[in-house]
């Protein structure tokens, strides 16, 4: 018997270990090394390491160019997660629930930007974004309302929140289908009970569809915030290059200009211990208020 | 049961051993071709070069890589070329196995050069100037040009030590359409002065007076401006930080002008800074929409397919002087060739440098339209080409250097806050005055850093 359990245990022991292994190599030591990093001024080649405490970290809350690049990254994980959710959620509600022709159709075509690398979207963006020859701005145009035009890219006042538009562009298809699968598995009969009660579709939505697929809700939140952190980075080096004088700049990018443009690979390290942090009390604080008792049906 | 147990014994044994083995495996390759790296059985030495594939391709270091093993049979070379050079060299660096030979530039993005240059990493390369050049009876210092070793580009530390050897240079100003200005009668300016009137007789044509490309063109048109606001001397206290120097009336002079430049500028410029979007900016001139743009030779190759107004000719023209009959500079760009101080082949690297400035080397680099800093070679020069690397020989000086390399300081970049405070001073977001002062004190915080 006794042996039986021990055997059992082995089991389990070998067929985790390879896996155990793996996340230590490749995840585990990795963090701690961050972390140890962020301690030390070191320009990154040279054998002289040199320890000095929590400097870099004193550093930092000094350094305006770091608070303004984070502040840029709240904004875009406020503002992404927001725009991104509304219109996704709208969008899979008329999906599943009104009798939209070609439904499938439109699913595939909200997809589509998901699977398209970032710099090809950084690409499409720089086009319609163009001061000159630009979608928006010819849209515009077209209807006579020129005051509306703007330099996307040039107006260090707006460009954040093109960067914003570009994120919320690719993002929608990927949350619609979420969405949709909770949605379609919400029994029919509650929607038909409640139209007989003569709840309309907007006291549907929010009274039956958005309680029941609360779960899903939640979970995206926090895909929101890892992938804007994220793509945010790739989206600003590819399209803005973090211009025009750092007002797109992101707390990724500027710890990537710190750790390597700026030899200072230890600050860079620093700064990605406050962006690791930063990003686990985030999802740790949204999952804790958005936190309801799951519906069974 | 006994049997399952074993098996299981068996597969973690050799899970765990295969795991040991990865982990060793790449310690003993390392050593191994350290020692490979000295010299190989048939007493050969494998020399590693890594090289930048830039705008002139890789062709170029393959066929010198051939000469070079041809006239010298002591030596394998073993070539990376890359467009993204630092990225493919780094992770092995970081491991300690670095190439020997490194022709890279200081200026990128990615900074690689400066890192080690700030990290002590490069080895003193002084006396191969005075060594003959390989397979040749001259001494490499009696080929380069002058000027060329005296600057902070080659001599980083700002003693008399030289650390990396200038290869491909390329003169840059003001480059423009030639044929437009011609068309309209408009003479080429040559103050500061004419450049307004010239930009206000534009203007009421709807052609603005300039653009750049990004912030970052900047580094030649600042440099450009100091040597002739103050003098050489002027400009290397400015390199070296030297208190108070960006306050000073010349380095004022040099801001204000830039400053009134926004006036002057294409509105959709700062939108277009950008990597993905600056070909837009360099599109302006083509089109006549913009006059005048800093660029280097460079930009002739870059935007050859590009579509242009009709009559289109490039034109070059160093900075503008601030009063008539002051001295005119254009600011001379040039990438470097350098050696590691953790490289294990050090003799032999140096001497694959000195066979760079071989007439051999310099005329398959010229076939790809690379140019050396060498003696003559302006006479071996054609076409375009002729007239860009001639324009010292009218009367305007060579402007050469850099910022003196400093410790890291976590931060602080003299370039973000020189060169991409740009944006902001065209946008109008930042006046020059609060510009001037962020110079000042980033220039502050460097000035003890330095090495």
């Amino acid at each position: 018997m006794v042996n039986k359990k021990w055997s059992r245990r082995f089991f389990i022991g070998v067929c985790i270990t390879p896996a155990l292994l793996l996340l230590t190599l490749f995840m585990v030591v990795p963090t701690v090394q961050v972390f140890r990093m962020s301690l030390y001024s070191w320009g990154g080649f040279s054998n002289n390491q040199e320890f000095v405490g929590l400097n870099n970290f004193i550093l930092l809350w000094d350094d305006m160019n770091f608070i303004r690049s984070f502040q840029n990254s709240i904004v875009l994980i406020v503002f992404v997660a927001l725009a991104t959710i509304i219109i996704a959620l709208f969008f899979a509600y008329l999906l599943t629930n009104a009798k939209v022709k070609g439904s499938s159709f439109f699913r595939i075509i909200f997809y589509i930007p998901n699977i398209l690398s970032i710099v090809v979207i950084a690409g499409i963006f720089s086009a319609i974004y163009d001061p000159e020859s630009g979608l928006l701005n010819n849209v515009f145009g077209m209807f006579s309302l020129e005051n509306l035009e703007q330099k996307w890219l040039g107006n260090q006042k707006i460009v954040i929140y093109s960067v914003a538009g570009a994120l919320v562009w690719q993002a929608i298809g990927y949350y619609m289908v979420m969405y949709m699968s909770s949605m379609a598995s919400v029994p029919k009969s509650y929607y038909e009970a409640a139209s007989l009660e003569g709840a309309g579709k907007m006291r549907q939505f929010f009274s039956i569809t958005l309680p029941l697929i609360w779960t899903n809700i939640r979970t995206t939140l926090t895909f929101y915030i890892i992938s804007t952190i994220n793509l945010s980075f790739l989206l600003v080096e590819a399209m803005t290059g973090g211009g025009p004088d750092g007002s797109t700049e992101v707390f990724l990018s500027y710890m990537y200009d710190q750790a390597y443009t700026n030899s200072t690979f230890g600050y860079g390290m620093a700064i990605g211990v406050v962006v690791f942090i930063f990003s686990f009390v985030l999802a740790a604080i949204v999952n804790r208020i958005t936190k309801r008792d799951v519906l069974e049906y | 049961m006994m049997k399952s147990k074993n098996l299981l014994l068996t597969i973690s044994f050799v899970l765990f051993s295969l795991v040991l083995v990865a982990c060793s495996g790449g310690d003993e390759t390392t050593s191994s071709k350290e020692s490979e790296g000295k010299s190989d059985a048939d007493g050969k030495t494998t020399l590693h070069i890594a090289a930048l594939e830039s705008a002139y391709g890789s062709d170029m270091w393959t066929k010198i890589t051939d000469a070079y093993e041809a006239a010298n049979e002591n030596v394998e070379i073993e070539l990376t070329i890359e467009k993204n050079l630092e990225e493919i060299v780094r992770p092995n660096m970081q491991a300690g196995e670095y190439p020997d030979v490194f022709l890279l530039a200081t200026g990128r993005p990615e900074a690689l050069t400066e890192t080690l240059i700030k990290e002590d990493g490069l080895e003193n390369i002084t006396d191969i100037f005075d060594k003959n050049v390989y397979g040749e009876d001259v001494t490499v210092s009696d080929k380069l040009l002058e000027g060329f070793t005296d600057t902070l580009a080659t001599n980083p530390y700002g003693e008399g030590d030289t650390y990396l050897a200038p290869m491909f240079y390329s003169p840059t100003g003001l480059f423009y359409n030639a044929g437009l200005l011609e068309e309209k009668g408009w003479e080429v300016p040559t103050t500061w002065e004419e450049m307004w009137e010239l930009g206000d007789l534009a203007a009421e044509e709807g052609i603005s007076l300039f653009t750049y490309p990004t912030t970052g063109y900047f580094d030649t048109v600042v440099g450009s401006m100091l040597y002739a606001s103050g003098g050489t001397d002027f400009y290397n206290h400015t390199m070296t930080y030297e208190d108070g120097v960006w306050e000073s009336e010349e380095a004022t002079r040099v801001l204000e002008t830039i400053a009134k430049l926004a006036d002057y500028t294409h509105p959709n410029t700062v939108a277009n800074a950008n990597p993905n979007d600056f070909t837009k900016n360099q599109q302006l001139v083509l089109d006549n929409e913009a006059l005048f743009m800093p660029n280097g030779t460079w930009v002739v190759g870059e935007m050859a397919e590009a579509p242009r107004a009709e009559n289109f000719e490039w034109g070059m023209m160093p900075i503008p002087a601030f009063e008539d009959g002051e001295d005119r500079y254009a600011f001379t760009f040039f990438e470097q060739i350098w050696i590691p101080a953790a490289a294990s082949n050090k003799d032999a690297a140096e001497d694959f440098i000195t066979f760079m400035y071989s007439d051999e080397a310099v005329s398959i680099f010229l076939e790809s339209g690379a140019i050396q800093p060498v003696q003559g070679i302006t006479d071996l020069l054609e076409g375009e080409n002729k007239m860009y690397y001639s324009i010292y020989d009218e009367g305007v000086l060579p402007a050469m250097g850099t910022f003196a390399s400093t410790e890291p300081v976590p931060g602080v970049s003299m370039g973000d806050t020189l060169y991409g405070a740009i944006d902001s001073v065209m946008s109008g977001n930042l006046s020059y005055e609060d510009w001037q002062k962020n110079i000042e004190e980033a220039s502050d915080k460097l000035r003890p850093a330095m090495n």
